[in-house]
C-alpha cells in the first residue's frame, strides 16, 4: 500500500468519525485538520468525495480560512500579540528578537520543525500586554528575556497532543 | 407568473413582474445599466457594484442586480452620486486590471490598438490582451467616463498564464475576479472544476491547489469563457484574432441541435463558437464538441475540386467532367444493386434529395443514414408503442422531472447539453436513476446506480414493469384505456420474474424493485436512453420496453416526463424523418404500403420500387458479397460509422462504381471513382431536426475562400439527377427542396425555410451603443424553429407528442429568466394521453455471455469527470498537461478468485488489441463477468486538442464494451 492510501485511509476514518449531526465541507477540514494538524492534497480529495462536491469546492472553503494550514506545522505553536495595546508595550522589539532567536523573517515554521510562529492579532488578555502563547499557554508581561526562555522550554521532545481547536483557548 | 408592479426608471414607466431584480427589469426595458457581474441566466450576485442605482426615499446606492422591485418604486440610474459611485467602482478595478488600452494618452490617436509597442508598460499593452478591442471592462469603463487618470496604482500581479490545458488558456492577472466563470460552471453547468480560491484582497479564480483542469472536473465545454468579460478566459484557437461579424447556425456534432454564432474575422476564417444565449435548445449552452470542434472548416486539407478516377488514380476535373462519368456510372446500375448512405450531418433537404433520387432515378430502396449507434432499433421501438419514431418532450423539460432514468448512454460526452438540465434538476432535488455497467459521469448524481450486465436492458427494464404492474404503482387513468394491451402484456411479463432478472443481469432484485419504485412514484419521470451495448437482436424489443415503461406509469404527454432517444448524429433524427431509410419514404410512410407510395409517386411522378431495402449491416455484406455494386456516399459517413469502419471499408472496395461528396478526402472517398468537394454545414443552408424533433434552420456562416468550388449536397444531387436526365431535380435553393419535403412529408407540412426564419423574436435589449456581454450581444432574436408534427402553416408545432393544450403547443417555453430564478414552471401536467399508445407484449431474451475463451470477460470502459478519491498526477511538460496514475481494474470477487488474483495486484488487461496495466480492485457491486475501468474525461480532451485529424470531434472514441481476458503482470521484461 503507498503512503498517499494509508493516509487516504486515516483521512477517511476522521471523516466517518466526525460526532457532529450536520457535517459539511467545512466540520471535514476542520476534523482532518484537528487530526493532522494540516490539510494535505489526499485530504481536500477525500473531503470533496465524502461531501460530494469538488476538489475545487473544497479547495475554495480551506484556502478562504487563514486557521487552515497546508504544510505540516512545527511541534510546538508560538503566537505573539501584536495588537494595539501590546504594541505600546513593546511588542515589536519582542517580535524582532524572537524572530531573531528562531532564524525567521515573519510567520512560519523554524528550519527543524519545531516551532511554529503566527502573529496575533489579540489574544485577549490586553491588561497583561506584552502577550505571547506558547502552545495556546498564555504568558503575560513579557520581555524579550522571559519569552526566549519560554520558547525554548517549550522545545519539549514530545509531540503535543493535538486538541479540537475550539477546545483550545 | 408573479404579479404585475409597475416602477418608474428615470422617470420612465416601467410594468414588470415582482420576482425580477430592477437590472432586469430595466434590460427588459431596454434602459441600460451599465454591469459586469451580471449574465443573464445566473443568480443576481451583486459582486462588482457597477450597476448601483438610487432609490427614491432610500438611502444610498444599492446595486440594482440585487435589489428586487416594488411596485411604484423611482429609480434613478444616472443621478450625479450614482455616476460618482460608478466612477470609483471603475477606479478600484482598474486597479488590479491593465489598463494602457484605457489610459494611454495615445489612445485617440492610435485608432484600432493593435499596434501600440512602446507607450506603456509592457504588461500594459493593447496587444498583450487576446481580447483587446472586444474586452466588456473596456467598453464599459468608456461608458461610466472614467478619468483618464486613476489615483490608484496599478501593480501587475505577475501569475503564471496556463496554457497547457486542452483548448483554452487561463490568464489570471487580467481577472476582475466577477465570479461570472465560477458561477457558470457551478449554477449553470453543475461541474464547479473552477472556484474562488483566497480571500479578500487575494481572492481570485482557481483551481484545487492550482491544479491541471484535467483532474479538476473540467468538461471544457466553454461556458466560463463565454461569459468572461475580460481576457482572463480565452479559446486557444485564433486567440488574437478579431472578429468582423456572426452568424447564427446549428452545430453539426450531436443531435441536440444547438445553436451557435460563429465568429468570422477578416480572412474569411470560423475563428469562435459562442453558444446562442436565447435559444430554447442551449440556452446559452455548448460542449467541448461545439465549443472547440469547428475548425475543420476552415482546414486547409478541404477538397477544392471534383476528383474522377483516371487509369485507377484520383485526379482533379471539371464540375461537368465529374457530373458526366457520375451520372454515366450510375445510370447502368439502377435498382437494388444500387444503394446510397448518407451522413447524419447532412440536412433534411439532402436527405430527402438523397432519398428521392434513390428511389426515383435509381429505383431502389437502400437508402441508409450511416450512424453507429442503433438509432432504427431504437426509434422504431419506440414508434411501436408510442406512434411516433421520435422523442417526445423538449429538452429543458428534464428540469421539471421528478425523476430521470438514464440507461445505457453517455450523455454527458455525446448529446452533452441534454445532461445540462439534468444535472440541475438532480440539485433542485430530482432523482437520478443510472443503469450502465460503466462508470458514466452522470454516475457520479445518481441516487441509485444500477450495474447490470452489458446488454442485459431488456430483462432489467421488463423487471421494472412487472414490478410496477404487481405493486399497483401504474397510472390508473392508463390501465383503464388500455386493458386489452395491458392483459397481454403482463401475461408476457410472467417471463420476467424478479429473481430471474437479477440472474439475468446480475442486479438483486430488491434494486430492480427500488428503481420500479422511484420511476413510479416520482411523477412525472422521464427516460433517457441510447441502447449503448445492447445487442442487435434486442434493440427494438428493449426500445419498447423503455417506451411502455413511460406510458404504464402515465409518464407520456406531460411536461417533466417522456422519452428522450440519444441517436448519435446531428440530423439522424431530421435524414429518417425525410425517409432515409430503407422501410420508410417521408413521414414513415412504409414503402410496402401501395396508398403511402400512390401519394409521393404523385409528387414525383415516377412510380416507386415496392420492396424494401436492405438494414444496413445486409446492406455492406451484400456490397462485400457483390449484390450491390453500386454506391452514392453523401457526406462524411466513414466519420459516423466508425463502429463498423472496417465492414465499410470492406464493402467499398469491391464496388463497381462509388461516388463520394465530402469536404476532405475521406478513407472512404480514397475508394471513388467520382468525388465531389462538399460544403461543410458552415456553409450551407437548410435546415437539423433535433432529438426534439425541433427544426431549425441552418444558415451560411461563411464561403471558405480557399476552397471556392465547393457545392452544397443537395446541389451536387440535383446535378448529378439533372445529367441523367431525371426530372423533378430542378431546385435552385434549399428552401425549395424543403418546400416539396412539406408536401409530400405529413409530419413536415407546415413548415418552410421562410417560417423557421422569419419567426424569431427579437430580444428586447439597450441600443447597440451600450457594451454588454457579447453571448447578450450576439442572441439579438430567439429562433424557436418548430417542432413536428407540424401539420399545416399556422400551427405552431407540437412541443410535447401526446399532449393536449398548453402542454403540447407552444406553450411555457423554457427561457434564462425563470431557470435562474430556479422557478420550475407550471405546465399543463394533467394532460391526457391523446395518441392512444400501444402496448406490445415483451419476450424474454437472454444476453448472451461472452464464450470466446481467449477473451472471457467483458471490459466495460467508463468515463468521469472527476474522481477526487484516486491519487492522479498531471505531468507538466512540453506540450499539454498528461495525466498519469495507476489504472484500477475493478472486478467482481469471484471472478477474481476464479483467475487467482487478488486486491491490489498488479495485472494486465488485454481487450480490442491493446494491453493496459492496472490493479486489481474487488467490487462486489459488479456483475459477474464483467470488469471495469474508468478513465477522466481530461485524458480524453488532450487526446482531442492534440490530435492531427482534421474533424477530431467526428470521431470522439466511445466507451465500448469488449471482450477482455485480464492475466497477472509478470516480471517486467
Amino acid at each position: 500500500m503507498t503512503t498517499g492510501e494509508a493516509l487516504r485511509k486515516r483521512v477517511r476514518q476522521t471523516l466517518r468519525d466526525q460526532p457532529y449531526p450536520t457535517v459539511t465541507v467545512l466540520s471535514s477540514l476542520l476534523a482532518v485538520q484537528d487530526d493532522m494538524g494540516y490539510l494535505t492534497e489526499e485530504a481536500i480529495q477525500e473531503v470533496a468525495r465524502f461531501t460530494g462536491t469538488t476538489i475545487n469546492e473544497v479547495w475554495s472553503v480551506a484556502s478562504f480560512y487563514l486557521n487552515f494550514r497546508f504544510t505540516p506545522p512545527g511541534d510546538h505553536t508560538v503566537e505573539v500579540c501584536w495588537g494595539p495595546a501590546c504594541h505600546l508595550r513593546g511588542a515589536q522589539t519582542l517580535l524582532h528578537d524572537i524572530l531573531g532567536q528562531l532564524g525567521l523573517s515573519g510567520e512560519g515554521e523554524t528550519g527543524d520543525s519545531h516551532i511554529s510562529l503566527k502573529l496575533n492579532t489579540c489574544l485577549g488578555a490586553c491588561t497583561q500586554a506584552p502577550v505571547i502563547s506558547v502552545d495556546h499557554g498564555l504568558m503575560g508581561r513579557m520581555d524579550s528575556e522571559r519569552a526566549l526562555k519560554a520558547i525554548q522550554g517549550a522545545s519539549h521532545p514530545r509531540r503535543r497532543e493535538r486538541r479540537h481547536s475550539r477546545e483550545v483557548r | 407568473m408573479a404579479p404585475e408592479v409597475t416602477i418608474y426608471i428615470d422617470g420612465k414607466e416601467v410594468k414588470t413582474t415582482s420576482d425580477k431584480m430592477v437590472l432586469q427589469a430595466a434590460n427588459d426595458a431596454g434602459i441600460y445599466v451599465p454591469y459586469l457581474c451580471y449574465h443573464p441566466g445566473m443568480k443576481p450576485y451583486g459582486a462588482c457594484r457597477m450597476c448601483v442605482v438610487e432609490v427614491e426615499g432610500a438611502p444610498g446606492t444599492p446595486a440594482s442586480c440585487t435589489l428586487p422591485v416594488r411596485d411604484g418604486m423611482r429609480v434613478s440610474t444616472g443621478s450625479q452620486a450614482v455616476e460618482g459611485v460608478r466612477r470609483t467602482v471603475t477606479d478600484l478595478l482598474l486597479s488590479e486590471h491593465p489598463q494602457g488600452c484605457l489610459t494611454c494618452h495615445r489612445v485617440d490617436l492610435c485608432g484600432p490598438q493593435d499596434i501600440c509597442l512602446r507607450h506603456v508598460a509592457v504588461n500594459d499593452r493593447c496587444i498583450m490582451c487576446p481580447k483587446n478591442e472586444r474586452c466588456e471592462l473596456k467598453d464599459t469603463t468608456r461608458y461610466v467616463q472614467m478619468e483618464q487618470h486613476s489615483p490608484l496604482t496599478y501593480q501587475y500581479r505577475n501569475l503564471q498564464i496556463e496554457t497547457r490545458d486542452p483548448f483554452y488558456d487561463r490568464d489570471y492577472n487580467l481577472c476582475i475576479v466577477c465570479g461570472r466563470c465560477v458561477r457558470a460552471c457551478d449554477e449553470l453547468r453543475g461541474d464547479v472544476a473552477i472556484a474562488f480560491t483566497e480571500r479578500a484582497g487575494q481572492a481570485l479564480v482557481g483551481t484545487s491547489r492550482g491544479t491541471s483542469l484535467l483532474e479538476s472536473g473540467c468538461e471544457f465545454c466553454g461556458a466560463c469563457i463565454d461569459v468572461c468579460p475580460v481576457g482572463a478566459l480565452v479559446e486557444r484557437d485564433y486567440k488574437w484574432e478579431k472578429p468582423v461579424r456572426h452568424q447564427r447556425t446549428i452545430c453539426p456534432h450531436c443531435p441536440v441541435g444547438c445553436q451557435i454564432n460563429y465568429e468570422v474575422d477578416r480572412r474569411e476564417r470560423v475563428i469562435r463558437a459562442i453558444p446562442d444565449l436565447n435559444a430554447p435548445v442551449n440556452l446559452g449552452q455548448a460542449c467541448y464538441k461545439g465549443k472547440f470542434g469547428f475548425n475543420f472548416v476552415n482546414h486547409k486539407q478541404r477538397l477544392a475540386h471534383p476528383l474522377v478516377r483516371r487509369n485507377g488514380e484520383l485526379q482533379e476535373a471539371t464540375w461537368d467532367e465529374a457530373l458526366t462519368m457520375a451520372a454515366q456510372g450510375l445510370a447502368g446500375h439502377r435498382g437494388p444493386s444500387f444503394a446510397a448512405l448518407l451522413s447524419p450531418r447532412a440536412t433534411n433537404e439532402e436527405a430527402y434529395l438523397l432519398q428521392k433520387f434513390a428511389r426515383t432515378v435509381m429505383e431502389s430502396n437502400n437508402v441508409h443514414v450511416a450512424s453507429s449507434s442503433p438509432s432504427s432499433a431504437l426509434l422504431e421501438g419506440l414508434g411501436d408503442v408510442l406512434g411516433y419514431q421520435a422523442g417526445t418532450n423538449p429538452i429543458w423539460d428534464l428540469e421539471q422531472a421528478g425523476c430521470v432514468l438514464s440507461i445505457s448512454n453517455n450523455v454527458t460526452e455525446e448529446q452533452n447539453v441534454v445532461a445540462v438540465p439534468v444535472k440541475r434538476a438532480v440539485r433542485k432535488g430530482t432523482k437520478l436513476i443510472v443503469v450502465d455497467a460503466r462508470e458514466v459521469e452522470l454516475t457520479r448524481y445518481a441516487h441509485l446506480w444500477l450495474r447490470p450486465y452489458p446488454g442485459t436492458d431488456l430483462a432489467l427494464v421488463g423487471g421494472m414493469l412487472r414490478a410496477i404492474l404487481d405493486e399497483g404503482l401504474a397510472d390508473e387513468a392508463f390501465l383503464k384505456d388500455h386493458a386489452e394491451g395491458l392483459e397481454a402484456l403482463r401475461r408476457s411479463l410472467a417471463e420476467f420474474g424478479l429473481e430471474r432478472v437479477a440472474a439475468e443481469t446480475g442486479v438483486p432484485a430488491d434494486q430492480v424493485r427500488e428503481a420500479a419504485r422511484i420511476f413510479a412514484t416520482s411523477r412525472p419521470s422521464a427516460i433517457l436512453c441510447a441502447l449503448d451495448n445492447v445487442p442487435a437482436e434486442q434493440q427494438r424489443p428493449c426500445a419498447r420496453a423503455l417506451a411502455e415503461l413511460a406510458a404504464v406509469t402515465g409518464n407520456v404527454g406531460k411536461p417533466g416526463a417522456g422519452i428522450y432517444p440519444l441517436v448519435r448524429g446531428a440530423n439522424e433524427q431530421g435524414a429518417r424523418d425525410m425517409g432515409c431509410d430503407p422501410h420508410f419514404l417521408p413521414g414513415y410512410q412504409p414503402v410496402t404500403d401501395e396508398a403511402a407510395r400512390r401519394l409521393a409517386e404523385g409528387t414525383w411522378g415516377r412510380a416507386l420500387p415496392q420492396e424494401p431495402g436492405l438494414p444496413l449491416d445486409q446492406l455492406l455484406e451484400a456490397a462485400r458479397q457483390g449484390q450491390v455494386r453500386v454506391m452514392l456516399l453523401v457526406g462524411d459517413v466513414a466519420a459516423h460509422y466508425d463502429g463498423a469502419q472496417e465492414p465499410l471499408e470492406a464493402a467499398l472496395q469491391g464496388l463497381d462504381f462509388l461516388v463520394v461528396q465530402d469536404a476532405f478526402l475521406s478513407p472512404a472517398a480514397r475508394h471513388a471513382h467520382v468525388v465531389f468537394p462538399a460544403e461543410t454545414f458552415a456553409e450551407k443552408e437548410g435546415t437539423y431536426t433535433n432529438v426534439e424533433r425541433r427544426v431549425q434552420p441552418l444558415r451560411r456562416v461563411f464561403k471558405a475562400p480557399h476552397v471556392p468550388e465547393v457545392q452544397p449536397d443537395w446541389w451536387t444531387l440535383c446535378q448529378i439527377a439533372r445529367h441523367m436526365g431525371a426530372p423533378g431535380f430542378d431546385f435552385s435553393s434549399a428552401a425549395e427542396v424543403l418546400g416539396e419535403a412539406a408536401r409530400v412529408n405529413p409530419l413536415y407540412a407546415g413548415i418552410s425555410y421562410r417560417r423557421l426564419v422569419e419567426s424569431a423574436v427579437p430580444t428586447c435589449r439597450p441600443s447597440t451603443e451600450t457594451p454588454l456581454p457579447t453571448q447578450v450581444e450576439y442572441s439579438e432574436a430567439v429562433y424557436h424553429g418548430l417542432m413536428w408534427p407540424c401539420p399545416e402553416a399556422s400551427h405552431q408545432g407540437t412541443q410535447r407528442l401526446h399532449a393536449e393544450g398548453a402542454a403540447a403547443g407552444q406553450g411555457p417555453e423554457p427561457t434564462l429568466q425563470n431557470l435562474a430564478m430556479g422557478r420550475i414552471q407550471e405546465g399543463a401536467g394533467g394532460a391526457r394521453v391523446q395518441g392512444q399508445p400501444c402496448l406490445v407484449p415483451l419476450d424474454w431474451a437472454a444476453t448472451p455471455r461472452s464464450h470466446d475463451p481467449q477473451r472471457p470477460l467483458l471490459l466495460a470502459m467508463g468515463r468521469v469527470l472527476q474522481q477526487p478519491q484516486r491519487e492522479t498526477e498531471v505531468v507538466r511538460g512540453k506540450g499539454l498537461n498528461r495525466i498519469q496514475r495507476e489504472e484500477l481494474l475493478e472486478m467482481h470477487p469471484e471472478d477474481a478468485a476464479a483467475a487467482s488474483l487478488r486486491e491490489g495486484q498488479s495485472v494486465r488487461v488485454i481487450a480490442s488489441g491493446h494491453t493496459m496495466p492496472a490493479t486489481v480492485r474487488l467490487a462486489p457491486g459488479l456483475p459477474r463477468g464483467v470488469v471495469a475501468m474508468t478513465r477522466l474525461f481530461g485524458g480524453l480532451a488532450v487526446q482531442l486538442a492534440a490530435s492531427e485529424a482534421a474533424d477530431p470531434m467526428a470521431r470522439v472514441p466511445r466507451l465500448d464494451v469488449v471482450p477482455a481476458q485480464v492475466e497477472p503482470a509478470g516480471p517486467p521484461a
